[in-house]
């Protein structure tokens, strides 16, 4: 033993240059024949394609879908990948970057024009059929369609916002809410609200309060928003570039909200720092009448989620000079990496037919894009609201900032960090908009200097 | 009488110190066991129960129904053992490396060390979203993406640095004088490496394989990158898919994975933690 031992001391040097190499030798051969599998799947073998859908049903459908697809096309399998919404930008970045990325991905309309600017993604113009040209909504094709006609992906649901309400706090309150002939306007909402916000033990402390909205990273809702106001941040300057203000409709829809959080103290205070998300377990409990800006897609956590004898309802887009609303879109689009792009459109229409389309967004809970889906009777029904989420189709818009190099960073950087300190009340109106206009200038040069263009 | 005073004031002292060091540990630990037991609670709560906006720590209505519904779900269990396969076999690996490693950068100076143990630190000034690019092509071209080899291998480079450092500080804490004393009663030098020095590192080898394979069984960015095809996908990643858009998640099922992800980190800790009380050096040389 203990020859043996000092013989491995005197021959340690080789023996660990051995040993290593031999580690070394063995993840290239692990290695080499995991390629060896894979690399004939490569190129004649399934196309993968990253989903993100994530609700049980949602998931459900499109296994059941690309199943069928597999059944009918024996020579052009599909493999599903189930990506997640918190990582797929990480994961689509690193993927561009390295050139390994799935053949057809799932994303949102207002981040893959990042991707388009910097030429990631094939063109679907050529492969689209007249039938779903013609489905789709126009104001769908605007906010995926390049100044070229390139289209950079195919929407297929729609991220609508809602106004959720409690009928039995109205009923007590004696608020009437409004119908789809006769949307209340802000001035409404302001009414309501007061009449809505209850101490209901009498300590001074509000219990029940008018309105909530999730303000935590909340540009999206005030861009969307913005519109309604006839305003949209985003304006062309003089030399065709285009330049961020603050004007007299932005800062009403700022002032509209901010009187209802600070001066009438009508709207929850806690939805500061809490996404809209979490606005909804407040909205369970009755400790909101309405919950402002929400995603359409919440009236599926309320169904699955609400105790017994908890009612609720959807109402109209809130009327300010319109109701408008911004649009934003979940998307399939190809890489330009990919080597069949005709099969990847195959599937993606066979994915996204008139009768598919309609599953998914009843999976989903959200608005299809597709005029035949938004008219079928499932999507007319009143006990779940889909009446007034159908309705708000004709409510879209799309807002200036669709295709603006740098918008997605300009959000993060400069529009969240402001709007969340002038709702915890460190700023003035006057100075959001000093800042929101000086930032901005910075971040948007950055990006006209670089020349991408929509 | 005087002198009684003292000592009892002295009693009083260390009394109220010691309860007050032991009132701060439990706050501690109630800091830290916080969140696990608040997600214990959650995967047992029906969902509206987790949604009804009113904090319970007891479930009001008992219920396995989200450990059903993950267990249900093939892809969990995969994961799960792909997670177990790469903590492994990276807890392995990297104490193989580091031990001696580690030993001899100690043991034996020579004019590299220096170099060595600094190259070690600066190497872990990188964050990961630096590197994962260039690694990724690196491992392309090796074809060890989208293999458990592949993340094997960048988990054990990335794990070393610390480790060694980690190992490095416990042999600086055994006396030479133990090594010198077995080699004067004639001990050769592989058996002062395995009868002497080996026993008493027990602690940190334990430190290092519960490091090592928890790092490697929580980590998620690699995991995302590397890893494409389906069957191979690690826990973390797994998890993730259990939040949705705009800050959604299925609260109860997640849990539910969250809690059945932590119980293997439990286990081996439960194993490895009598390593961490032996190997103690109290009177192994005399002051």
């Amino acid at each position: 033993m203990n020859r043996a031992i000092s013989w491995i001391l005197n021959y340690k040097g080789f023996i660990i240059a051995g040993l290593l190499s031999a580690i070394i030798i063995s993840f290239y051969i692990a290695g080499e024949l995991t390629a060896r599998n894979s690399s004939g799947e490569v190129q004649t073998g399934p196309l993968r394609f990253l989903s993100l859908a994530w609700q049980e049903d949602a998931v459900k459908v499109v296994n059941e879908i690309t199943d069928q697809w597999n059944q009918r096309h024996p020579e052009q399998q599909v493999e599903l990948i189930q990506g997640s919404w918190s990582a797929v930008h990480d994961f689509l970045i690193t993927g561009f970057e390295t050139g390994d990325i799935p053949d057809i991905f799932h994303y949102e309309s207002a981040i893959i024009v990042d991707f388009a600017l910097r030429n990631y993604l094939a063109d679907l113009s050529p492969y689209i059929s007249k039938e779903m040209r013609e489905d789709v909504l126009e104001v769908n094709w605007a906010s995926v369609t390049r100044s070229s006609g390139e289209v950079i992906g195919i929407p297929f649901l729609n991220a609508s916002s809602i106004v959720l309400y409690n009928p039995d706090l109205f009923a007590e309150a004696g608020v009437t809410p409004p119908t789809i002939e006769n949307p209340w306007t802000w001035d409404d909402v302001h009414a309501a609200a007061e009449k809505l916000t209850i101490d209901r033990d009498g300590d001074g402390v509000t219990d029940q309060w008018g309105t909530a909205l999730g303000l935590r990273n909340c540009a999206n809702i005030f861009m969307n928003l913005s519109i309604s106001f006839g305003g949209s941040f985003f304006y062309n300057d003089d030399q065709g570039n285009i330049e961020v203000r603050v004007g007299e409709p932005e800062k009403k829809l700022l002032g509209t909200m901010a009187k209802m959080l600070f001066i009438d103290k009508t709207m929850a205070p806690s939805g500061v720092g809490k996404s809209g998300t979490e606005m909804i377990p407040g909205f369970l409990a009755g400790n909101y009448a309405m919950v402002v800006s929400s995603g359409a897609w919440a009236r599926q956590q309320l169904v699955e989620n609400a105790g017994e004898g908890f009612h609720w309802a959807v109402m109209p887009p809130i009327k300010a000079i319109s109701q408008s609303m911004g649009i934003n879109s979940q998307t399939l689009s190809v890489p330009n990496s990919c080597t069949r792009q005709a099969v990847a459109m195959e599937f993606i229409q066979f994915l996204l037919s008139a009768e598919n389309s309609t599953r998914l967004a009843i999976s989903d809970w959200v608005l299809p894009t597709r005029k035949s889906s938004i008219a079928d009777p499932r999507l007319q029904d009143v006990a779940s609201g889909w009446n007034i989420v159908s309705q708000n189709a004709q409510h879209l818009s799309v807002g200036p900032w669709v295709g603006l190099p740098g918008y997605v960073e300009w959000k993060s950087r400069v529009a969240n960090p402001t709007f969340q300190e002038f709702f915890s009340g460190r700023m003035s109106i006057e100075e959001v908009a000093e800042r929101i206009e000086r930032e901005s200038a910075s971040v948007l040069a950055r990006y006209q200097v670089r020349g991408l263009k929509w | 009488m005087e002198s009684m005073n003292i000592i009892s004031g002295r009693m009083l002292k260390r009394r109220v110190s010691r309860v007050l060091m032991h009132g701060l540990i439990l706050m501690f630990l109630v800091y830290l066991l916080f969140p696990l037991i608040w997600m214990i609670s959650t995967s047992f709560k029906p969902t509206p129960e987790i949604y009804s906006g009113i904090p319970t720590l007891i479930p009001e209505v008992f219920t396995i129904e989200h450990y059903l519904t993950v267990l249900e779900e093939e892809r969990l269990l995969v994961s799960i053992l792909n997670s177990l396969y790469v903590g492994i076999v990276t807890a392995i690996i990297v104490v193989l490396i580091s031990l001696p490693a580690a030993y001899a950068l100690t043991r034996y100076r020579t004019s590299v060390n220096k170099l060595v143990m600094g190259w070690i630190l600066t190497s872990q000034i990188f964050p990961a979203i630096l590197i994962m690019i260039p690694l990724f092509i690196i491992l392309r071209s090796l074809h060890l993406t989208d293999s458990l080899s592949g993340l094997v291998l960048v988990y054990v480079v990335w794990d070393i640095p610390f480790v060694l450092w980690m190992l490095q500080g416990y042999v600086k804490e055994i006396p030479v004088e133990l090594e010198e004393a077995a080699a004067i009663d004639g001990a050769t030098q592989g058996q002062i490496i395995f009868k002497i020095i080996m026993p008493l590192l027990l602690p940190a080898v334990g430190a290092a394989v519960l490091f090592a394979f928890i790092s490697a069984w929580n980590e998620f960015f690699f995991a995302l990158v590397l890893l494409k095809s389906p069957d191979l996908t690690t826990l973390p990643v797994e998890l993730a898919r259990y939040t949705g858009i705009e800050g959604q998640a299925r609260t109860g099922p997640l849990a539910a994975a969250s809690f059945i992800a932590t119980i293997p980190s439990i286990v081996l800790f439960a194993i490895l933690r009598k390593w961490f009380s032996s190997g103690a050096l109290q009177g192994a040389v005399k002051g």
